[in-house]
């Protein structure tokens, strides 16, 4: 069989051509951007993502990475795949994919599928079939990939969504292309095929149904704090209501970060707003994820702490946005150490890195206890399972203070305050 | 959203202040000395702002490296009808045109947290929309909107400050709350609650008011920041701090209420982006400071029995 092609090598495609590697196809992997190419051939890879150092080195003698995209022309199944950037108001930038496109379709046979998985608003899929050479035929996959849990996903995805020009009339949906039909079976699991405009909405429908979720939980877990009960208490009756169910996420947040459900929400308002129709809940759950990234500097407010500036030192473990990824996109971490400028930090986070320049404030450490020596207060701002396994006893001691603000509650909350040491964490 | 247009500023500029005989103003004006501001205060005496010159008048107090701050105007219990809208909003008028005029190096307007309607959110903050619910409140989202363009055409960095219920023992005009509740346990030995005071607020010291605004001189901030400290209370609660407080045999009445209770509560989360070290006075310390305050003018107060007797 042909290789199959993959064109732009930010994470969507990095993991994604690795997942179909070790899916058993042999892939052509094209990025003209310099440097790039050299690097994920020496393995090194400018994403975070468990399993994917492993997945390469198991199947890289099916991976071939070029810089020359008139490799793709090789291949009758090509799939784009470059992460659509978002601004400050987190509004996509679709530029670089359109340059992309420009600069792959040029070089691919007339017989060739491609399949963008990229982040696309509702309307591109259609308007760029209509432009794209005779004989290309164009479908849309919905990527569901998560940021420290891509590689599982990719590899073992719960279900392929695909959006296509027609699904027809009848029962069935024409035949998929062969080559395309048989990568699908590889992955062992449902197809859903529907037509693009669908398939584009249904990627920013998971994304709502996710931020809803989180946006309750922040909500009650506001109230629970208030009135003397426990959120977690109550997180197991609801995973036990089918209509909720065991994977939901009902782990309240310090707002939405990361840069790609912001930018669902931001697109669901968008639509909206030209289509005449009601989002006043999208617009609820933006002032909700701004009203809970201040929920740790509120805490520090009324405590006390922050009553001098000179002399607090402030600890934080945790810079990343989320777990198990380095990204720092709209983190609750970043955005507290910006607005608490004034104040000294230390900081530690296993992955993550900032820009010292941009952070004067801020220390970086090269571990926990370092990053707790002589603290005032102890922020626990990222989920690392790094931060549950640290050694309290002789780590708390370190800290001039005794408070620990533990938002999503990683560290043991009881042996904290066996301690002696004032504890904070959401939902309660 | 409040922006900081500098790291600080000592000393400060002049300032000046519109609305010399409030409430406000000789508790900022102390603040401002004190901190080395040179401090104007005009009131009615100086410049009527209702009349139709007032504009042009007040043009010749002000300069252009001065602060000006707004803290005039006929508060509800002059009226909360159109007559006194209308007036209201000549003043705003008037100083509209004395500030486009002479182009100030900040202007800030004191209005209210009545311009949010609460009906609208349970949590209220500077995003929240400005819904008025009378002609007072209707009266300072005009006031804004009209000193706003102003300083927009005329490029003056321009600050609106939203004070949630302020109270102190310079009040000077009454309002339902620590203010009335303290004058009327001292004066009368009764403080009387519509229903059983259910309603929940936020309550500010008005040294902390005057502490804000001078900040926001000091930083020449711009936007809105709404003066809130704390947690809301209810007014029944309220009622049995002061009664304890204040001793003696003071009695609480209870009113039927003339509209349903409804609640205001404020996120802090601006202010405290803003000014992270600002401490505001505790309800506790702020009212042992207006029982001082209100005890040297009314020392007979002191000697009567507190009960506090419950229907």
């Amino acid at each position: 069989m042909t290789p199959i092609g993959f064109a732009g090598l930010s994470h969507l495609g990095i993991v994604y051509s690795a997942a179909s590697a070790a899916r058993g196809f042999s892939v052509v992997a094209f990025d003209d951007r310099p440097g790039l190419v050299g690097e994920l051939a020496a393995r090194r890879f400018p994403v975070l993502e468990p399993g994917l150092a492993e997945i390469c080195r198991e199947h890289g003698d099916k991976l071939r990475y070029t810089s020359d995209e008139r490799q793709l022309a090789q291949c009758r199944l090509v799939f784009v795949a470059l992460d659509v950037t978002t601004d400050d108001a987190n509004e996509s930038d679709l530029t670089p994919l359109e340059a992309l496109l420009s600069k792959v379709t040029p070089n691919l046979a007339t017989d060739t599928t491609l399949v963008i998985l990229s982040q696309l608003p509702p309307g591109f899929s259609r308007r760029l079939s209509a432009q794209l050479p005779r004989g290309v035929e164009l479908y849309y996959q919905v990527e569901t990939l998560v940021f420290g849990n891509a590689v599982a996903r990719a590899v073992h995805p719960e279900r392929i969504i695909i959006g296509r020009r027609e699904v027809g009339c009848g029962e069935a949906p024409p035949a998929l292309p062969t080559q395309y039909a048989s990568y699908l079976e590889a992955f062992d699991c449902p197809i859903l095929q529907m037509r693009y405009e669908s398939a584009e909405l249904c990627k920013i429908a998971i994304n709502c149904f996710l931020v809803s979720s989180v946006a309750t939980a922040n909500t009650l877990a506001g109230i629970c704090e208030r009135i003397g009960a426990d959120w977690r208490e109550i997180v197991p009756a609801l995973r036990l209501d089918q209509r909720i169910g065991p994977h939901a996420y009902l782990t309240p947040g310090l707002g939405i970060a990361g840069g790609n459900l912001e930018r669902d929400l931001v697109t669901v308002e968008r639509l909206a707003a030209e289509n005449g129709c009601d989002a006043s809940v999208v617009t609820a759950w933006q002032r909700n994820s701004r009203y809970r990234k201040d929920w740790v500097l509120g805490r520090l407010f009324d405590s006390g702490l922050l009553d001098d500036p000179k002399r607090t030192r402030i600890g934080v473990w945790g810079l990343a946005y989320k777990q198990d990824t380095h990204s720092t996109r709209n983190s609750p971490s970043l955005h507290l150490l910006r607005a608490l400028h004034a104040y000294s930090f230390q900081a530690y986070d296993p992955a993550a890195q900032i820009d010292e320049k941009q952070f004067p404030h801020v220390r970086v450490c090269s571990g926990m206890e370092e990053a707790a020596e002589d603290a005032d207060v102890l922020l626990v701002m990222t989920p690392w399972r790094e931060f549950a396994t640290a050694q309290l006893g002789s780590v708390l001691p370190r800290m001039r203070g005794r408070m620990v603000v533990d938002p999503y509650g990683v560290l043991p909350q009881e042996r904290c305050q066996q301690l002696g040491y004032q504890y904070q964490r959401m939902g309660a | 959203m409040l922006l900081h247009h500098r790291a600080s500023l000592t000393p400060l500029p002049r300032v000046v202040i519109l609305g010399a005989g409030g409430f406000l103003s000789p508790v900022l004006r102390r603040n401002l000395k004190m901190h080395g501001a040179s401090v104007a205060a005009l009131g009615r005496a100086a410049i009527d702002l209702s009349v139709p010159d007032a504009g042009t008048r007040l043009a010749q107090h002000l300069g252009p490296q001065d602060v000006v701050v707004m803290a005039a105007g006929l508060t509800p219990d002059k009226g909360k009808n159109v007559a006194t809208l209308m007036a209201n909003l000549r003043m705003g008028e008037a100083v509209s045109r004395a500030i486009e005029q002479v182009r100030p190096a900040q202007f800030i307007y004191i209005s209210s947290d009545g311009v949010y309607d609460a009906r609208f959110s349970s949590l209220l903050n500077e995003e929240s929309t400005s819904e008025p619910a009378d002609l007072y409140c209707l009266m300072h989202v005009a006031r804004e909107k009209i000193l706003a363009q102003s300083c927009r055409q005329a490029g003056i960095p321009f600050l609106v400050v939203r004070p949630c219920a302020i109270y102190g023992p310079g009040d000077t005009h009454n309002s339902y709350g620590p203010n009335r509740f303290f004058r009327s346990a001292l004066n009368d030995g009764k403080i009387t609650l519509f229903g059983n005071g259910e309603e929940r607020r936020h309550h500010v010291f008005v040294d902390d008011v005057a502490e804000l605004i001078r900040l926001c001189i000091a930083h020449a901030s711009t936007g809105v920041i709404n003066a809130v400290t704390g947690r809301a209370i209810s007014f029944g609660e309220l009622a049995e701090k002061i009664v304890r407080l204040v001793g003696g045999r003071v009695v609480v009445e209870r009113q039927p209420r003339v509209s349903p209770v409804t609640h205001r509560h404020f996120d802090t989360s601006a202010l405290a982006r803003a000014f992270p070290s600002f401490r505001a006075t505790s309800l506790d310390d702020g009212f042992e400071k207006m029982l001082a305050g209100l005890s040297e003018a009314n020392p007979a107060a002191e000697e009567q029995e507190a009960v506090c007797l419950r229907s």
